[in-house]
């Protein structure tokens, strides 16, 4: 075999080889030619045991794979997944690390925040954003099989120790207490029965009673829902707001009276002082003319004075008499 | 015994510094194409395509005998779909290259070793020197170079026909559904796993060609040292890929692992 023999050999050898590993590679990792991968960063205070390559599901489904980890600053780990063509994230996502199986196989569920399980500590998880990457969906670690089965484990313990010492303490004479006790037991049942007969017995009583107590308060539900009723008309046809209006008005005309009111007293106190001061004075006239002091005093004391104006009461009757009956004796009228 | 452990200790290092300056003159002669260039096609052609064959029947064997092993070790409640992981793993990053390394350090070692050789004991290397050739250049360079550019092409087809291998045999011997075994073989896949084991064949082509070159070029005697050379390369050849099968798994695996 000549040089140029070899060389085409060795070269399609070498190009088939490569173009098998190439293409063996390519088919393993699942890549898809022509279409664009979307990519996604997460982070987390722990990514358990997560590692590059295991799977991205959504719904349940396969969508993609974890591409990277990284440790991040601020104690926070990113972790970069790529998706398949075509998947769209849930509303409002998050990212939960879960086991995926039992044998240390894991995955990263993208699921909505709502979706994520009842555990406190997964949301104070999502809920930390202290200094978290920006851009990164919120991510949290589920506990794995190992942390339950730990606690399944303290559970069982306990389980054990108390039904160790249940088993202790159910001795003989604990099971002789328990028949006199299962014994007493029936006893006081049928005592609780009789007990309950009687009871009931008045209960009916009580009951009939309070069938008649509720067809009272009928009653009166029905009375006090016309009442509401009439209130509902009165208020519909606007009654109330003129029972309002008028009783503003009376205020105001009540508080004007009482104002004038109030200025009439003011005036009856200054009459009153007066009135006060004039009865002082006739108080003290009326007395003097008691003592008989005065013109007046001497008028009513002095019986002479009162017959010497009756006798000139009377002449100057008769004056005028006479004036009526002779004017031209009294009266000279001329005129020129 | 303590002259013994003298010996043997010189040896030692005679070895080493053989190999090393062997190592060393077949880098310097890296520069001399034209003397090494016209005999690169045909040694990659010996040592690589047609060692093709027995690479895929190795492989074949090697990826039914696998997934029945997974079958047989996967039980109770170990999901079968394992079966494709344990294949596609062991096959990349182990039993390829290093079974294909072994089947090859026999064919090509032992080749290379009693080429060289027989041209040492028949003076051939004398004559070549005599006529200005470098004999490292001429004999030694093409060998190692193609020997680590083809020993990767082998264990490439290798690593596809194993796991193709496995796939089939799971499919008709264990009633495994093609999903399944795609599944895991896909579940635990990096592309690490290929480069990781085509470095490391490119190293074990490297150390074969490189010590059955050492030997042949040791040569001493007539056909009886040619024998010994070819035993010695086939023998050193193995050992040293089982040290560079170790030595990668400490230094590249583990840092991964980690």
């Amino acid at each position: 075999m000549n040089n140029r023999s070899n060389d085409w050999l060795v070269g399609a050898t070498v190009l088939g080889g490569m173009a098998t590993i190439v293409a063996a590679t390519l088919w393993l990792q699942q890549a898809e030619f022509g279409q664009k991968r979307s990519s996604v960063t997460a982070r987390f205070r722990d990514v358990g045991n997560m590692a590059v390559g295991n799977q991205v599901v959504i719904r349940g489904v396969q969508a993609g794979r974890v591409e990277s980890i990284a440790l991040a600053d601020s104690g926070w780990v990113t972790a970069t997944m790529k998706l398949d063509p075509g998947i769209k994230l849930p509303p409002h996502p998050v990212v939960l690390i879960q086991a995926a199986t039992l044998f240390g196989e894991w995955q990263a569920v993208v699921t909505r925040r709502e979706g994520a399980p009842a555990i406190r500590e997964v949301y104070n998880q999502l809920d930390d954003s202290v200094n978290a990457p920006r851009g990164a969906l919120p991510g949290a670690v589920l506990p794995d099989i190992a942390q339950l089965t730990s606690v399944a484990g303290g559970i069982a313990g306990n389980v054990a120790s108390v039904s160790e010492r249940v088993r202790t303490a159910f001795n003989d004479s604990a099971a002789r207490e328990l028949r006199l006790t299962i014994k007493n037991f029936s006893t006081m049942s049928t005592e609780l029965t009789r007990t309950v007969r009687t009871q009931s017995q008045n209960l009916d009583i009580i009951a009939a009673g309070v069938r008649a107590g509720v067809g009272d308060l009928s009653a009166g539900a029905a009375a006090l829902q016309r009442s509401i009723g009439r209130l509902d008309s009165a208020t519909s046809r606007n009654e109330i707001a003129q029972i309002m209006a008028e009783t503003q008005r009376a205020a105001t005309n009540l508080r004007e009276t009482s104002e004038r009111l109030n200025a009439i007293s003011r005036s009856l106190q200054g009459s009153e002082g007066n009135l006060n001061s004039i009865l002082t004075r006739t108080d003290s006239i009326m007395r003097r003319v008691e003592r008989g002091e005065g013109s007046l005093g001497l008028l009513f004391k002095d019986p002479s004075l009162y017959r010497n104006s009756d006798s000139l009461i009377l002449d100057m009757r008769s004056l005028l008499a006479d004036l009526q009956r002779n004017p031209k004796r009294y009266i000279n009228l001329s005129i020129f | 015994m303590i002259e013994a452990i003298g010996r043997g200790t010189r040896e030692a290092m005679e070895a080493i510094g053989s190999a090393g300056r062997l190592t060393f003159e077949a880098g310097r002669s890296l520069r001399d194409v034209r003397t090494w260039g016209p005999n690169f096609s045909l040694q990659a052609r010996q040592l690589g395509v047609d060692s093709i064959p027995i690479g895929i029947l190795i492989a074949l064997f090697t990826g039914v005998v696998l997934a029945l092993l997974a079958s047989y070790s996967f039980t109770g409640a170990v999901p079968r779909y394992l079966v494709g992981t344990l294949v596609q793993k062991t096959i990349m990053l182990e039993l390829a290259p290093v079974l294909t390394g072994l089947a090859l350090a026999g064919r090509v070692g032992a080749n290379i070793a009693a080429e060289i050789g027989t041209m040492r004991v028949t003076e051939q290397i004398d004559a070549l020197e005599t006529l200005s050739f470098d004999p490292i250049a001429y004999l030694v360079v093409p060998r190692v170079l193609a020997g680590t550019l083809m020993f990767p092409v082998v264990v490439g087809v290798a690593m596809f026909v194993g796991l193709f291998a496995g796939w089939a045999a799971s499919l008709v011997l264990l009633n495994l559904s093609s999903p399944e075994f795609l599944k895991g073989a896909r579940l635990f896949f990096d592309s690490f796993d290929v480069r990781y084991g085509l470095v490391k064949s490119a190293s074990f082509g490297f150390a074969v060609t490189m010590l059955a070159s050492a030997a042949g070029l040791k040569t001493r005697g007539g056909a009886q040292g040619v024998g010994g050379a070819a035993t010695s390369a086939v023998v050193q050849s193995a050992v040293m890929i089982l040290v560079l099968d170790a030595f990668w798994a400490l230094v590249w695996l583990l840092g991964r692992a980690r």
